[in-house]
């Protein structure tokens, strides 16, 4: 049982001040922003919602949201499988090789992002790079993988998994590391086989860092721009226009601030949204 | 705390291991083929590196883009960038424990719903290019931009959501029972923090730490936009300078990259052990 | 054990706090601030340039101090006009052509015309003159002077261009530029193609103009009506489009990879000598020089339609001003003035190798114009001069170059005709700049 505490509120206090501070006021301030008519990058009178009404007025809204949830969908599928997967692998690892493959999966995540997918580029995309010469070198001439539509969004979705990776590896691993040995030990004398130990045991048991790593995978995927910005740039034609190359094309080629700050007001809306439906779903409690 | 027990491991068929052994050298060379190239070209001579085909050995090494990054401020950035990332780290540290220990410990009115608000916070600590402009603005409201301080309390407070989730887990692991006897011991509150609980979630500290330092150290929008002043300027946008208004400058820019994940690797090096078992308590609850 | 750790943390926080106190450095009243992306503490040439001219500045002006601060490009100029409202702008701006028409009518800079360029003697006005000049002047107020003049045209491969028996000087049409093209295109024994004619960069993310532009304005003169409402969708456009995207579907001289690569990956293969010929931006020739060697990057205008040696090219540049805001703008002035002065031109142009801003520098630098290797500054210069179109900025023409590269992507990835693709264009940019 949790001891009843009012003074419970001195304890939290400080972290809420900063949270207050430096992530909640900027919101409400960004929404009196939203809410203005921006001219030349300063509020000149309150608007209304003029500025969230002309988002309705784009006719590729639909295509882009729905874009947006397969890149972000796969992404974190596919992530969350792999690095679950390589999870258990390290985890049965002696600790000094599991140590070492820990290291060269975090590589991607360790870099910045845009020197990362710069470099991912050109070593393996680029008709410069190693992959394309690799592939040239065994005949294979007609290498061009950004030319279509699906085999853009696939590489974008490729690229996305690659970075992030060795994030969701360490929460992952923190959490199978905490798993008590003697668990599938008892499972495996039972006469359980391996699968059935993964399904039935280590699965609820990573219930936690997987809603963590699916809340941090999903959002991140959601609103980074640099990833997109620099793998494919929203093409070729509108393949790959996201979301938050949306948001980005608003605020940094076309300058319209109001109705850039009031689409990023709205994603966060729907990310918050999406947290607390994450949280219901899983039948989470704090 | 007792020594960690060896891994249950069950054995592996030779046919499950070499089913490993294609994906696992898949892995290492998607994530370190890239890493290798970044490192080549930063010691390559201009006109080695586009060269095709794409040369690994046979050019003449040059430290011309290093002195290049050194010569543009690379070590002022990279000294205030250290102490950016550590003050954010410590900051949300000290402000995580108590919250944490609040939010496993006591029961007050709200407790789940502040809860939910620290988790929902995790999108606004991504950072939106979009509300640069409306941030800016708050924080020279604030008084804040263009001084030492600023970029520590955004990190800590960006970070902040990530490390109370990962610390309170962590306690969740810690049997209330030693709260009671150093209660019954006539400990105070302030005491059974102090003696009690920093010592037990010391790994913690050590892994939430990591994983915040990483993510202040990359940080860079709010790096670019809330400083002026060359001093204060922190690395990520030094490194992006080379990706500037007449092109991307491989050389420099794989040269400031890779010399700045070194600080990321040497954390990696020294607590990447306590980054699992940090992890682990808190990760265990289903 | 525990006081082990907290005491290291102890030292590490004290270790933050040394660093972060260690700088403070002191502003003057005759410290005058100034955003731009060059960082003169850098060793690039155009930043030596900076240095340079900067120091001479304050050698001729004891006291004087230019503090630097330099940002990323594509944020400083949507953060400068925040900053002049909140009272955190520089002295000196530099201001990127395509926000230049809303930094204007926000108030944020101040004219020089006050400051300094009424007490100009008679000559140097003139010495000045030009569509950049122009560009600056609204309404008999002069608001900056420019410091970085760009000239999109065409990068060529001389040596290749000797091998084939090409002479670029004769590229005046574009039948004959495609005939070019397709010499130069080498494909090997398997039939791969290891050496594109022309390469082109058509991703959105932060494009330069591509031949449709020098196109569309050969005929018909701009790209915008009176009102700012976009002429894509023409059959000058029509014509211009096919003539781009055919690059790649009729002529096989360029890849169809161009349709995601970006200005920046247009520049490395060149530099791995994968494509002759490419679009690209004067300002560059200098980096791909040093890279490549002077023998193996030349500088031509674009072919011309109708009769006409060349079609326009699109300048642009980075234009400097001084913030109304400033509380030190007599120095901020001299600063500007210093800057696009006389002495300074010659050190932009022999340091940072641009193009000189003042007539009367060529005939000062004679050696240095008359190497081969800096004839690209000619080229640029009589294309300024003889062939140039600056965007408007009586109202704004944000994104037109992205939505004209999504327009050949659409006709080369998706099948549409370019008429389709135009008018969609068209559309988007109504829409978007809520015309």
């Amino acid at each position: 049982m949790r001891t009843a505490k009012a003074s419970s509120y001195a304890y939290i206090a400080p972290a809420f001040a900063l949270l207050g501070l430096v992530l909640f006021a900027p919101v409400l301030y960004g929404g009196w922003f939203s809410l203005q008519n921006i001219r030349y990058g300063a509020p000149t009178g309150y608007a209304g919602f003029r500025n969230f009404e002309r988002l309705l007025d784009d006719p590729d809204l639909a295509d882009i949201l729905l874009r947006t949830f397969v890149h972000t969908g796969a992404s974190v599928v596919i992530t969350i499988a792999i690095s679950l997967a390589l999870a258990v692998w390290i985890n049965r690892l002696s600790p000094r090789f599991g140590y070492v493959v820990q290291i060269v999966v975090i590589v991607p995540w360790i870099i910045s992002t845009v020197v990362a997918a710069l470099l991912f580029r050109w070593v393996f995309l680029n008709d410069i790079g190693l992959a394309a010469w690799l592939a040239r070198s065994i005949g294979i001439n007609n290498f061009q993988p950004l030319t279509s539509p699906a085999g853009a969004m696939a590489l974008l979705v490729a690229v996305s998994v690659w970075k992030r990776i060795g994030y969701a590896v360490i929460i992952l691993l923190a959490g199978l590391k905490g798993i008590p040995d003697d668990y599938a030990e008892a499972a495996c004398i039972d006469g359980a086989s391996g699968w059935q130990i993964f399904r039935r045991i280590t699965l609820p048991l990573l219930k936690t860092p997987l809603l963590l790593v699916a809340i941090v995978l999903t959002l991140s995927n959601i609103n980074t721009v640099e990833t997109p910005l620099v793998t494919t740039g929203g093409g070729p034609g509108d393949a790959t226009r996201v979301l938050a190359i949306s948001v980005y094309e608003r605020a940094f080629v076309n300058f319209d601030l109001g109705g850039a700050t009031a689409l990023a007001l709205l994603m966060f809306a729907g990310n918050i949204l999406l947290v607390v439906a994450y949280v219901r779903l899983s039948k989470w409690k704090a | 705390m007792a020594a960690p027990s060896a891994p249950f491991r069950p054995k592996l068929g030779a046919a499950a291991s070499l089913a490993l052994v294609l994906p696992v050298a898949a892995l290492v060379l998607v994530n370190l083929l890239p890493l290798v190239w970044g490192v080549l070209t930063s010691i390559k001579p201009e006109s080695a590196i586009f060269a095709i085909p794409p040369q690994f050995f046979g050019f003449e090494p040059t430290a011309a883009h290093y002195e290049r990054v050194f010569a543009s401020g690379f070590g002022q950035s990279f000294s205030i960038s250290i102490a950016y990332s550590i003050f954010a780290v410590m900051l949300a540290l000290t402000l995580a424990f108590p919250a944490a220990y609040a939010f496993d410990r006591f029961d007050f009115p709200f407790r789940q719903g502040l809860f939910l608000l620290v988790v929902a916070s995790i999108p606004l600590s991504l950072g939106a290019a979009a509300l640069l402009i409306p941030n800016y603005v708050y924080f020279v409201h604030l008084g804040l931009v263009n001084t030492p301080i600023v970029l520590p309390l955004i990190y800590a407070a960006h970070q902040l959501p990530m490390v109370i989730w990962v610390m309170k887990g962590t306690m969740e692991g810690i049997p209330r029972e030693l709260d009671e006897a150093a209660i019954v011991d006539g400990a105070s509150r302030f005491g059974i923090l102090r003696h009690v609980m920093l010592p037990l979630a010391r790994p913690a500290f050590g892994a939430a730490g990591t994983l915040a330092f990483v993510g202040a150290w990359n940080e860079f929008v709010a790096g670019s936009v809330m400083i002026d002043a060359p001093w204060l300027r922190p690395i990520q946008p030094l490194i992006y300078s080379f990706i500037g208004f007449f092109g991307r400058e491989w050389g420099p820019l794989s040269a400031a990259a890779t010399l700045a994940i070194v600080p990321i690797l040497l954390i990696f090096a020294l607590l990447g052990r306590l980054v699992v078992s940090g992890l682990t308590k808190g990760s265990v609850k289903g | 054990m525990k006081r082990h750790w907290t005491v290291k943390f102890a030292l590490l926080a004290g270790l933050a706090a040394a660093v972060l106190g260690a700088g403070a450095t002191e502003a003057s009243a005759q410290t005058i601030r100034m955003w731009t992306f060059l960082n003169p503490a850098g060793n690039a040439p155009r930043e030596k340039a900076l240095a340079e001219i900067i120091s001479a500045f304050e050698k001729a002006n004891p006291g004087a101090k230019v503090a630097v601060e330099p940002q990323v490009w594509d944020q400083m100029t949507p953060k400068f006009l925040a900053a002049t409202q909140q009272g955190t702008a520089p002295d000196v701006m530099w201001v990127i052509t395509d926000l230049l028409g809303d930094t204007i009518k926000s108030g944020s800079l101040a004219d020089l015309n006050k400051l300094f360029v009424d007490k100009w003697p008679a000559g140097q006005k003139k010495d000045n003159a030009g569509a950049y000049w122009d560009l600056c002047s609204v309404d008999g107020r002069q608001y900056c002077m420019f410091q970085s003049r760009n000239y999109i045209g065409l990068y060529y491969r001389p040596d290749l261009f000797k091998e084939a028996g090409i002479d670029a000087a004769k590229l005046t049409t574009w039948p004959a530029f495609i005939e070019a093209a397709k010499k130069l295109t080498v494909k090997d024994a398997n039939g791969a193609v290891t050496r594109y004619g022309f390469g082109q960069a058509w991703s959105e993310s932060q494009p330069d103009p591509q031949i449709v532009i020098p196109y569309i304005l050969a005929k018909q003169g701009n790209l915008f009506d009176e009102k700012g409402h976009a002429r894509f969708a023409t059959p000058a456009g029509i014509e211009g489009l096919t003539l781009q995207t055919e690059m790649v579907t009729k002529h096989e001289v360029t890849p169809k990879l161009v349709t995601g690569w970006t200005v920046d990956d247009l520049y490395e293969q060149f530099s791995a000598g994968r494509v002759a010929m490419i679009t690209g931006a004067s300002v560059r020739v200098s980096t791909l020089q040093a890279r490549m060697g002077k023998d193996k990057v030349g500088f031509m205008l674009f072919p011309g339609v109708d009769g006409k040696p060349n079609s326009p090219g699109v300048m642009a540049g980075w234009a400097v001003g001084v913030s109304s805001k400033s509380k030190n703008i007599d120095l901020a002035g001299k600063f500007v003035e210093f800057m696009g002065g006389p002495e300074a031109d010659k050190i932009w142009v022999g340091v940072g190798g641009q193009t000189p801003g003042l007539a009367s520098t060529a005939g000062t630098m004679p050696a240095f114009f008359a190497d081969p290797a800096n004839a690209y500054l000619a080229v640029a210069g009589k294309g300024a001069s003889t062939a140039g179109w600056l965007a408007p900025i009586a109202f704004s023409v944000d994104g037109y170059r992205q939505l004209l590269n999504k327009a050949a992507q659409d006709v080369v990835v998706n099948g549409m005709t370019p008429k389709a693709a135009l008018e969609r264009a068209e559309r988007e940019f109504q829409r978007r700049n809520n015309r």
